[in-house]
């Protein structure tokens, strides 16, 4: 299901504007989907808070909340602030913020390794 | 009158004065397993000597007839403190631990939505090298951006691999939860801080010695260079002054198993010798 997700969200950020389900399912002909099926990602997208859908006459059309470049941009600064000192390490990251102690510690033992 | 004075006198002893000596005893990173032991009996050990405290404070005016007004008084004074210590306990383990699942659960999600997986790790197309763990009970993530994988040498990504999925495995989350739990129901008057500070160090050193069993140290040590020197926005700060303390236990190869034994045996008989001497004795007083 999350691969499906990820393709009906990447027609969504491929396509001009807002886009009624119909298109999407256009868009996906490839993958030989049920329309009802793709009708359900885009459910679970909205409710994701991923997708935004507004009222077009008697149906829906889709939009991404976010942009691909600013939904990343996102999950790293989440990444990057759940890692820090005093937080909850929500992210448990490889390496926090360095000093300039840090690096050159880090410095001396590399070339002591080398 | 002995079990209540000597169990509150633990209390604050585990509370305070021990939990900052060990801060201060850097050595002690040298042998993280048993390190990370010791921190989690005392922490457990101090809970438990303060509720034992405040109990048989209460049993002891309780127990023995006559009980005057002012012995009932003390005991429902101590059973107050008692239900207090829990309560924020219990409140802020509740607080603590949705909180931290709702925002790992929806990073996940957006995380598998906007990342492309590759070899079991998801990659994010952005500028800046990260690399980061999502841990989880229903599916932990291994999350990387393409800079780490391009700037990274195939045994300095590996390193870095190891080193997280070593966190998943020992689910290091856990023990980080723990003490952030206990910091948040006691946050001034017991010294959390520099034990939960003391843990993050720890789970960090466990995870780069996993990391250098499995694979060559030197490529560790570079590429924690390559990523700790990359130029990070403002405000993203990490845990920061950990870098040199993993640093300087990267560099120390020889065994500690005398001070390892210590710290297992000092981790034992925190927990064990109050429970023998103090707490059975009064338990069994109680019938």
């Amino acid at each position: 299901m999350g691969e499906l997700e990820q393709a009906v969200l990447d027609a969504l950020w491929d396509a001009d504007g807002p886009s009624s389900g119909r298109e999407v399912h256009a868009c996906l002909e490839g993958r030989d989907l049920a329309y009802t099926t793709v009708m359900t990602v885009l459910d679970r997208l909205v409710a994701k808070d991923v997708v935004v859908r507004e009222r077009d006459g008697r149906a829906f059309r889709y939009a991404p909340r976010l942009g691909r470049a600013a939904m990343t941009a996102e999950l790293m600064r989440e990444a990057l602030e759940a890692t820090g000192a005093d937080r909850d390490q929500a992210l448990v990251s490889f390496v926090g913020e360095a000093s300039a102690e840090d690096l050159a510690a880090l410095r001396r033992a590399l070339a002591d390794l080398t | 009158m002995l079990t209540p004075l000597v169990l509150g006198a633990l209390a604050v002893a585990l509370a305070g004065p021990l939990p900052r000596a060990l801060s201060r005893w850097t050595g002690l990173r040298r042998t993280p397993s048993a390190a990370m032991l010791l921190w989690q009996s005392t922490a457990l050990a101090a809970v438990l000597a303060a509720l034992g405290a405040g109990l048989s404070l209460a049993t002891d005016r309780l127990w023995l007839a006559p009980v005057a007004v002012g012995d009932v008084v003390v005991a429902a004074l101590a059973g107050l403190v008692t239900v207090v210590v829990a309560a924020r306990l219990l409140l802020s383990g509740h607080r603590t631990g949705t909180a931290l699942r709702r925002m790992r659960r929806a990073h996940r999600a957006r995380v598998d939505l906007v990342a492309r997986t590759d070899g079991g790790v998801s990659v994010l197309e952005h500028d800046l090298p990260v690399a980061y763990c999502v841990p989880g009970m229903t599916g932990s993530r291994i999350v990387v951006s393409r800079p780490t994988l391009t700037r990274l040498a195939p045994e300095e990504l590996a390193a870095v691999l190891e080193h997280e999925r070593s966190h998943l495995r020992a689910r290091h989350d856990l023990v980080l939860e723990a003490f952030a739990v206990l910091h948040r129901a006691f946050p001034r008057w017991v010294a959390s801080g520099s034990a939960r500070r003391e843990v993050e160090v720890l789970v960090e050193v466990l995870a780069d010695r996993a990391a250098c069993r499995t694979g060559d140290r030197r490529a560790l040590v570079s590429a924690l260079l390559e990523l700790a020197d990359s130029p990070a926005p403002a405000g993203a700060l990490g845990s920061a002054g950990s870098l040199a303390a993993r640093v300087e236990v990267l560099r120390d190869t020889r065994p500690h198993r005398a001070q390892a034994l210590l710290v297992l045996a000092l981790a034992a008989a925190i927990l064990a010798l109050p429970t023998l001497l103090v707490v059975l004795p009064w338990l069994a007083g109680l019938r």
